[in-house]
């Protein structure tokens, strides 16, 4: 009985050892390990790229490019940003990356005072070189470095071309674009025009309103109250494709409607395979993202190489629903 | 030192070890946790004392503007020394994760304080529109100030997230770790304890049953004690003690013994010289008349009875001298050849003695008058009653280291309790009459004169005669006994 108490008291004895020995291997097991403390207090050249359109398709592609070419070049690269085209936000980023001082800013460009303004006067006194990326300003209004992104005038032109071959040489169509002056949205108008304006045939209305869906409803619903006999729309922003479309199907369907736009809306591309939109520029984000980033790697370490002050002009073609099926 | 104390000592330091080590190991297992609660603690205070310098140095920039006293002036740069302590605490919490927004985040402290350095100049220079331009570039900057150490705080709980759980985690299995180490040990100390108190106890225990023993008086069983201690000395010194008084006790016995012996055979010598003096009716007078007799006999022609009658006289002298010695086989034989034919004498046909005598035992020593009462005995028992005679077989057989002598006869036997009587030497009722020395005399000096209990024995079954068997050692050196 005693040899057996015993036995029976050893034999706990190691299933206890056995767990204790697990706890405590849980215990002083070092997890979480903490990051590695940062080396060189100087070191990479620490980009920042900064959109108002974060988190839409369009813009991560070309994040994704930035950073892949950024990691390339032995450079630190950040996307800062504001969602949904917010104005405001998007300035704020910028001024912070100033004054943050970091060695190259990549943006969207927005042509605004504001904006400008920035890149100009703030961006040279604190000596930090701006590169526009897939939207431009004009290069006299600010002191941008160079541009990368699509020739958005020749953007406008294979529209419109797309228009008259789908349409033929006679129509109404409306243009839908921001009320505030998008740089880029002129080019795409102009070179629509260009285009256009020898079809006689053709009746461009033009149309603007604010970035707020809200307005653009109500903006699509007043034109096609207006005039019932629309034959296509072009979105120059390719925000105002989605609420455009979804208050357009709410009145007929939209099949017999023309529409275009660009893909660099959050849902141009969705809209495009749902064939909704008849047709969409397609860009080259993937692109931009990494030649914005080797150009700006290249002017840091040589700033005597100068920039093509024109820019640097990406891919662009036409998707059709067409080529699509 | 003292092995049990020894032993007690071990325990103790035993115990006192897991302790000390299970403490040593929490105690820097605390203190580990603790630094490390400090520096995540001390990461998150510098950040907030960013802001909060930062916006002590917008409010003294501001006062200093309203009124550029020294005193003001004193603040601003005692808010601008902080601001350049801060960023220097800053710098040490950057790592792979944060370093991008941690740089910015000094670049912000280092614009801040030259918005401010260019406020002022500005103010110094008198130019009031420039100056507050500037102150509110620096309130600007100290609001990204503030935002950005909230998102850098933000960033700073998401990458530190796992390691905040995983001490949160750590925590709770300490806490388990504890219960398991407590059962752990309660149970490794009570093997200990049971182990520790059986080694001393158990020797005493063994001990005390040996001590038990002793006093019950078996003084035979050795004391064993399997123990490195105390105790086993003492067993030791016990064991030492028992064999002293084994052997004194046993030395007792023997000279009890021998005493009990030496007077036994006084006692017996006493009793056949009783009986040789009772017979003493002046035995040299009837030895030599029984000599003269014999020579008369001769002369008168009658040559048996006078052989008869030297057989008698030797018979007699022989009685009257070897009592209280021992004699040779050979003269013991002539003894008892001189008995035979005394008896045969008597009985004529009716007793046949075959005797098958080995010559080569005929040294070995005997007591006297040994053999002659058994043959009597036999005649007496086998010859006497019997109208037919019988026969009486004596045959004398080396064995080695001992030499037989079988005494048969084809009387009438007996039973055995009577055997039992006769080897227990009780004195047996006497039939007949014998030349006076019984048979348990004979059987007490045989053993006596041997120092052996089985000298002599009998086989016997009613009816069918009786066998005494002697077995007689050889003994080396014969020693006069008595």
């Amino acid at each position: 009985m005693r040899k057996f108490g015993l036995a029976l008291i050893g034999l706990l004895c190691i299933v206890l050892c056995y767990f204790t020995l697990l706890s405590a291997e849980k215990v002083f097991r070092t997890n979480g390990q903490l990051p590695a403390a940062a080396g060189s207090a100087e070191g990479k050249p620490r980009l920042i790229l900064i959109t108002k359109n974060l988190d839409t398709p369009f813009w991560d592609q070309i994040a994704k490019g930035a950073l892949e070419q950024a990691e390339k070049e032995g450079a630190d690269l950040e996307v800062w940003g504001s969602y949904g085209n917010n104005q405001e936000d998007f300035l704020e980023k910028i001024e912070v990356a100033l004054y943050s001082k970091v060695d190259g800013i990549i943006v969207q460009g927005s042509d605004s005072e504001e904006f400008n303004d920035l890149t100009k006067v703030k961006a040279s006194f604190h000596g930090i070189p701006i590169i526009t990326v897939a939207n431009d300003v004009p290069k006299e209004k600010s002191l941008r470095k160079t541009y990368v992104g699509s020739d958005q005038f020749l953007a406008g032109k294979m529209i419109a071309e797309q228009l008259v071959s789908d349409m033929g040489a006679a129509g109404k169509v409306v243009v839908m674009a921001n009320m505030r002056h998008e740089y880029y949205q002129d080019q795409r108008l102009e070179g629509l025009r260009s285009v256009l304006d020898a079809y006689v045939g053709i009746d461009l209305i033009f149309s603007e309103t604010t970035e707020v869906r809200k307005d653009i409803l109500a903006k699509t619903q007043q034109i096609l109250n207006e005039s019932p006999d629309l034959d296509g729309f072009i979105a120059l922003n390719a925000d105002f494709a989605s609420p455009m479309i979804q208050e357009i199907s709410k009145r007929s369907q939209v099949e017999p409607y023309y529409i275009y736009s660009f893909d660099d809306g959050p849902e141009s591309l969705a809209l495009f395979e749902q064939e909704k939109l008849d047709g969409i520029i397609k860009q080259a984000p993937d692109t931009m993202g990494r030649t914005s980033v080797s150009l700006m790697m290249n002017w840091l370490k040589d700033e005597a190489l100068p920039l093509d002050m024109d820019g640097y002009l990406t891919d662009i073609r036409m998707l059709k629903v067409k080529d699509q099926r | 030192m003292n092995k049990i104390q020894k032993k007690v000592w071990m325990l103790a330091l035993v115990v006192l070890f897991i302790m000390s080590a299970i403490w040593i190991t929490l105690t820097y297992y605390n203190q580990k946790t603790q630094s490390q609660y400090n520096d995540v603690l001390q990461r998150y205070l510098s950040l907030n004392e960013v802001t909060v310098i930062s916006q002590q140095l917008v409010t003294d920039l501001n006062n200093y503007l309203i009124k550029p006293t020294p005193d003001n002036l004193e603040k601003l740069d005692a808010s601008k020394k902080q601001i350049h302590e801060a960023k220097d605490e800053i710098f040490d919490l950057r790592n792979e994760e944060n370093e991008f927004a941690l740089t910015n985040y000094t670049n912000l402290l280092e614009s801040l304080v030259e918005t401010t350095d260019r406020s002022m100049m500005l103010q110094s220079e008198q130019e009031a529109e420039g100056s507050n331009e500037e102150f509110s570039e620096a309130t600007r900057i100290s609001t990204y100030i503030s935002e950005m150490t909230l998102t850098i705080i933000d960033t700073e709980l998401k990458t530190y997230e796992r390691f905040y759980r995983s001490i949160i985690e750590q925590s709770e299995e300490l806490k388990q770790l504890g219960i398991w180490l407590l059962l752990l040990i309660t149970f490794v100390l009570l093997l200990l304890t049971y182990w520790f108190s059986i080694s001393i106890t158990k020797p005493v225990q063994m001990l005390t049953q040996s001590a038990n023993e002793l006093s019950k008086g078996r003084f035979d069983l050795e004391i064993k004690v399997d123990s490195n201690d105390e105790i086993s000395f003492l067993a030791q010194t016990f064991d030492r003690m028992r064999i002293n008084i084994n052997n004194l006790i046993i030395e007792i016995q023997e000279k009890a013994q021998l005493e009990r012996e030496l007077q036994q055979n006084k006692l017996l010598l006493q009793e056949s010289q009783l009986l040789g003096l009772q017979s003493q009716i002046n035995p040299h007078f009837l030895f030599n008349t029984l000599n003269i007799l014999s020579k008369k006999a001769y002369l008168e022609g009658a040559e048996e009875t006078s052989d008869l009658l030297v057989s008698v006289a030797g018979l007699l002298r022989y009685n009257l001298k070897r009592l209280d010695r021992p004699v040779t086989l050979y003269e013991e034989l002539i003894v008892l050849k001189q008995y035979i034919e005394i008896q045969q004498a008597r009985f004529t046909d009716r007793l046949n003695v075959h005797m098958e005598v080995d010559e080569s035992c005929l040294n070995v020593k005997i007591p006297g008058l040994t053999l002659q009462p058994i043959i009597e005995n036999a005649v007496i028992h086998a010859i006497e009653p019997e109208e037919d005679g019988g026969h009486i077989w004596f045959r004398v057989i080396d064995k080695g280291n001992a030499v037989i002598i079988e005494i048969e006869d084809d009387g009438k036997g007996m039973s055995h309790e009577k055997i039992n009587q006769l080897l227990g030497g009780q004195k047996v009722p006497a039939e007949g009459h014998s030349t006076g020395i019984g048979f348990a005399n004979v059987v007490q000096r045989l053993r006596i004169f041997y120092r052996a209990e089985n000298v002599l024995g009998i086989e016997s079954e009613e009816g069918k005669g009786t066998k005494v068997i002697m077995t007689l050692p050889k003994m080396g050196e014969e020693k006069q006994y008595g």
